[in-house]
């Protein structure tokens, strides 16, 4: 997947440019530009907002609605927070999350005999460790991300399968006490004030502890230089193979916790928990402007994604639209923001992606 | 260099060859015939004494059968809510007309070779399978279970590897039942005796089969919405989680109870019907949005998987203290009979996974014996309610 | 003659490393062949053949996309959609109209995701992977969630001409099947048109400054992927004769990992459709052989997982290894080892 180059000759001096290109920019593009991911948010409400006070919906506006929302798709974040690190790197994607969800979550169930911290800790390194897999091939050996990270899903996969002969395990089955099982039970119903879930906390955390990552430390600096321009960060003295691979370790933590939410959520440990969460997580980050030719976007751009899904998701929902429509514009919509966002960039001369 | 590839190619081209001209012979010689007294000790075998996991009876045979009212002449020009227009689905094998179908041997069924083709793996499968597998140790027959991991590419192919083998029986759960008729003509054609299970398939390949025996999803999802009526007070708004599109449960455990109950209680109202994948979280945004915009409307809603879809059902109830809203749901997963011990799920269909692959191959072994079999053979129908559900631990998968 | 003789090795090499995939191939197949009860006869083999059909027919298409450094995420749902459309249709217009609107249709879907892709410069990742959406979408939405089935004599009949072994191994589905691939390969190496994609996927810059219009090119192999992958399905589903809606879910994955492990990589400019031809036999060799032997899909899985890997991190070592030794003459190196060394044996 080389990116087309062709336009990379005609920028010269981005700074002296900006201005009269600019111009170019249709009001859209101007919009998403300045507002980023949180403009195309805006009008979503807006339009809900709209559609309500028209009475077309009702119930849109309210605390229980938003909050709907933020917990329909707080395991959604947690997995494409993580993930953003793979794409921010300039690698694309990490199809192997779904099968790291399903085998922390099975792993947890199995160990919940242990006792309910014990359980957590050994499959949270077992998740981890997959991701170790990744960080050494693409990192150090340049594998394909997609196709490794597609490879290792299978073999994750299998090995699930092998292990568990087809089975699903249950974790009030497994657990040695009932304390263990409740525990487990309430990584995704526990609820703080009555309202906010477990997860959503565990999604803000996640958040800051990954804003900071990437734009306070070091490490997203270089990560920054590497997911742009591999070769400038390697000739400046970065060590790319060790950020390359701490990129993949952070999308396995994430998809290693998001696995236990899963399986908390339906309470069997099988290895078809998470499927589906690879390319719903990529839909998420692209949407949130990060781009896929790497070092460009943020995490809060990428959370902006992950509600828009759930907005969009909600008032088709509200306004009544079938199953089977909602795919038709779940699809156009994701071409449509992610096109008009790439070209705005482009004409800024920011992006040659 | 190349020359030693080449070479090494062309030698395997050559074992391909000789392969191929010997290969006349390969084909199994059929089991071999018939052993002195086989048909009576095989008659004598009971294998009603069989109990399932979840400590039922296996097989439950009789009884149960509804009667079959007489098909409309098209039944596709009624309008969705009458009952008659799923008529072609809901008992389609019931008007087959049988073609080309073996002749039973009559000579009991000790020692036949069954090859089981399942539709994919999942839990289900793994306990329909342990079914098959007891019912035919009890026959001493040698069943060959494959699965083709929901592939259809793959389950026609292992439907050419079973025809290949040459087996007593094949027992085949189709992908989807508009494939079923093609498949099912395959095997008769190769002169196989085919048994279709678990899915109900396109009425056309009823032809080409001895039965079909399964669920009666569509007669278990009439007495479950009578029962969920019953308990709305045969009023209010209710909403469908579908099945994934595609099969009959995507329309029997949806237009099942919107047409039984447009006539026994017409006073209830289709609100809403979607289909959101058998995903907790993806329900959950489902059902909020609905109690969002529905509000206290929303009285009941009947869903088509008992255990990931009624999970996120109850996690919108709960977030939005809803305990009124009664739900039904297609059973009986381990997750789902936990939620109707809570007191949660209201009813669930006694959906039995062994039952489902042992009557398959029970009903093969009453041909080998030379029984009469009718064209279709259904598993008992049972709703579970909080009453009887300790019957029906430990669960099966 | 000893620069000669590194010379040589390194040939063997690059000859194994180039034709790795028939080698994986013979080794797979004679394992087979010699422990795989009731493999090796026609009828066994015959199916084999069947059913590699639809995804060697797909792959083509599939690597060309690679070949020219792209990614199509939509071959799966393009293989639905031609099924159900080709089906659907041959009610009120029969098949004669049918198949090749559905092939059509396989192709209009192809030209917009090429477009997208070339003229409005979105990532082609982002465009299939949309499109996937929209289509699976489009799918349910046309047929109302219900499948398709065709059980009239004369669907049955042409199911089971396209099914019917005239010869040992071939039926005339599968002949359909190689004939593209003997075209697509022959296009692709000896003509320049086929030629140029290879430019194109190997430095889109070059060619754009050689004079190929690199976004014709691009569009091209986006509509060619669709085509195949229609031809793929609607051939599928006559073979069926029926539709499902979901019937080419399958096939993403599997072609992705068989074109890599064919030795078509990635990053563009590399790789062959008969190679990727070749891989499909091969894990089609494996999964029969794997069923033969009474073992469940979780050994298939994970075979195929770990022949992917291993595949990949050759490839990817190796690569490793050249930027490694960038620039570095092993042959002088020797050289200097062995005047030492001649060095050492004369001083003592």
């Amino acid at each position: 997947m080389t990116e087309q180059k062709t336009q990379h000759e005609h920028i010269v001096q981005p700074e002296m440019q900006l201005d009269a290109r600019a111009v170019k920019l249709n009001i859209f593009s101007k919009f998403l530009h300045t507002l980023g991911i949180y403009g195309i948010a805006g009008l979503f409400v807006i339009f809900g907002i709209v559609l309500q006070v028209f009475g077309v919906i009702n119930g849109f506006l309210s605390v229980q609605n938003m909050l709907n929302i933020v917990d329909a798709v707080a395991l959604l974040g947690i997995v494409a927070v993580g993930m953003a690190f793979v794409t921010y790197s300039g690698h694309y994607a990490d199809l192997s999350a779904p099968t790291t969800m399903a085998l922390t979550g099975i792993v947890c169930v199995q160990m919940l005999r242990y006792g309910f911290l014990p359980a957590i800790l050994i499959s949270l390194a077992v998740g981890i460790s997959v991701g170790l897999l990744n960080a050494v091939a693409i990192g150090k050996f340049k594998a394909n991300p997609i196709i490794w990270t597609l490879a290792v899903s299978y073999v994750t996969l299998g090995v699930i399968r092998l292990v568990w002969v087809n089975k699903q395990i249950y974790p009030d089955v497994m657990a040695s006490s009932q304390r263990a099982s409740d525990l487990f039970d309430a990584i995704y119903r526990l609820r703080f004030f009555g309202k906010i879930a477990l997860p959503v906390i565990i999604l803000i955390i996640l958040i800051i502890i990954y804003t900071l990552l990437m734009t306070r430390t070091q490490f997203g600096a270089q990560l920054k230089i590497t997911g742009a321009a591999r070769k400038a960060a390697k000739f400046s003295g970065i060590n790319v193979e060790r950020i390359i691979g701490a990129a993949f370790l952070v999308s396995a933590v994430s998809a290693a916790i998001g696995g236990l939410v899963v399986t908390s959520l339906s309470r069997v440990g099988a290895w078809y928990n998470g499927a589906g969460y690879d390319f719903r997580a990529v839909t998420a980050i692209v949407i949130g402007g990060m781009t896929l030719a790497g070092g460009r976007g943020s995490i809060i751009g990428v959370v902006g994604g992950v509600l828009i899904i759930g907005l969009m998701n909600n008032i088709m929902t509200l306004l009544g639209i079938g199953t089977f429509s909602q795919d038709m514009i779940r699809g156009a919509i994701f071409i449509i923001v992610v096109g008009v966002s790439a070209k705005s960039l482009r004409s800024l001369g920011r992006d040659d992606a | 260099m190349k020359k030693l590839v080449k070479l090494l190619f062309v030698g395997l081209m050559l074992l391909t060859a000789a392969g191929l001209v010997f290969a006349g012979g390969e084909a199994e010689e059929a089991a071999s015939g018939a052993v002195e007294g086989n048909l009576e000790a095989s008659l004598a075998i009971d294998v009603s004494v069989l109990t399932a996991a979840d400590g039922q009876p296996l097989i439950k045979l009789g009884g149960q059968t509804r009667p079959v009212p007489e098909r409309p002449a098209d039944p596709s020009a009624l309008p969705e809510t009458d009952p008659l227009h799923w008529w072609d689905m809901e008992f389609a094998g019931w008007n087959s007309v049988k073609t080309n179908i073996p002749e039973s041997p009559k000579d009991g069924a000790i020692g036949k070779r069954i090859v089981m083709i399942v539709h994919g793996d999942h839990p289900w499968t793994t306990a329909c399978s342990n079914g098959a597998q007891k019912v035919a140790d009890a026959y001493d027959i040698d069943l060959k279970i494959m699965s083709p991991n929901w592939d259809l590419a793959v389950q026609n192919q292992m439907i050419d590897q079973a025809i290949n083998e040459r087996p007593d029986m094949i027992l085949l759960i189709p992908l989807d039942a508009k494939t079923a008729p093609q498949q099912a003509r395959k095997i008769n054609r190769a002169g196989v005796p085919l048994i279709l299970f678990n899915t109900l398939p396109s009425a056309e390949a009823m032809d080409y089969a001895i039965a079909w025996t399964g669920p009666d999803d569509f007669g278990q999802f009439r007495i479950l919405s009578r029962l969920w009526a019953d308990a709305l007070g045969k009023e209010g708004g209710v909403a469908y989680v579908q099945h994934a599109p595609g099969g009959s449960p995507y329309f029997a455990r949806c237009f099942g109870p919107i047409s039984e109950l447009s006539e026994y209680a017409p006073e209830i109202t289709v609100l809403d019907k979607q289909a959101p994948g058998f995903e907790a979280d993806k329900t959950m945004q489902l059902v909020s949005d609905w109690l969002t915009r529905f509000g206290d409307e929303l009285k009941g809603i009947c869903a088509a998987d008992d255990s990931a879809q009624a999970l996120g059902i109850f996690e919108a109830l709960s977030k939005a203290g809803r305990e009124d809203v009664i739900v039904v749901a297609a059973g009986n997963s381990k997750v789902g009979m936990d939620l109707v011990k809570d007191g949660k799920l209201y009813a669930i269909t006694y959906q039995t996974a062994e039952g489902d692959g042992a009557l398959a191959v029970k009903t093969a072994a009453d041909w080998f014996n030379g029984l009469e079999i009718e064209p279709v053979r259904y598993l008992p129908q049972h709703m579970i309610t909080v009453e009887d559900v300790e019957d029906f631990y430990p669960p099966q998968w | 003659m000893r620069k000669l003789q590194i010379k040589d090795k390194q040939q063997l090499i690059s000859t194994i490393d180039k034709n790795r995939i028939f080698i994986l191939f013979g080794v797979i197949f004679l394992f087979m062949a010699l422990f795989a009860p009731r493999f090796m006869n026609v009828f066994n083999l015959t199916t084999i053949m069947r059913t590699m059909s639809l995804n060697a027919t797909v792959a083509i298409g599939f690597t060309l996309i690679l070949v020219i450094g792209q990614l199509d995420l939509s071959i799966g749902t393009i293989i639905t959609f031609a099924a159900v459309v080709g089906l659907g249709l041959k009610e009120s217009v029969g098949f004669g109209l049918s198949v090749p609107l559905a092939v059509a249709a396989g192709g209009v879907v192809g030209l917009i995701n090429g477009i997208l892709v070339a003229k409005a410069k979105i990532n082609s990742f982002i465009v299939t992977l949309g499109m996937m959406t929209v289509l699976q979408g489009t799918i349910y939405t046309i047929t109302g969630g219900n499948s398709i089935s065709l059980s009239t004599p004369d669907a049955f009949a042409i199911s089971d001409w396209l099914a019917e072994m005239f010869f040992p191994l071939l039926t005339p589905r599968v002949l359909i099947t190689i004939i593209l691939v003997i075209l697509a390969s022959f296009g692709m190496r000896r003509t320049r048109i086929g030629r140029n994609f290879y430019m194109v996927g190997g430095n889109s810059q070059t060619a754009w400054l050689a004079g190929i219009d690199t976004d014709r090119y691009t569009i091209a192999a986006f509509v060619i992927s669709g085509l195949t992958a229609a031809v793929g399905g609607i051939l599928f589903a006559m073979e069926s004769a029926a539709a499902t809606l979901n019937m080419g879910n399958s096939s993403l994955m599997y072609v992705i990992s068989a074109t890599i492990i064919g030795g078509t990589s990635m990053a563009g400019g590399k790789g062959g459709v008969f190679k990727t031809f070749v891989a499909v036999l091969t894990l089609e060799v494996l999964y029969n052989g794997i069923i033969l032997f009474g073992l469940g899909n979780e050994v298939k899985i994970f075979l195929a997982g770990v022949i992917l890997a291993a595949v990949i991190l050759y490839e990817a070592y190796t690569s490793y290894r050249r930027e490694k030794v960038l620039g570095q003459r092993p042959e002088l190196m020797k050289e200097l080892e062995r005047d030492r060394e001649a060095a050492a044996a004369s001083s003592s």
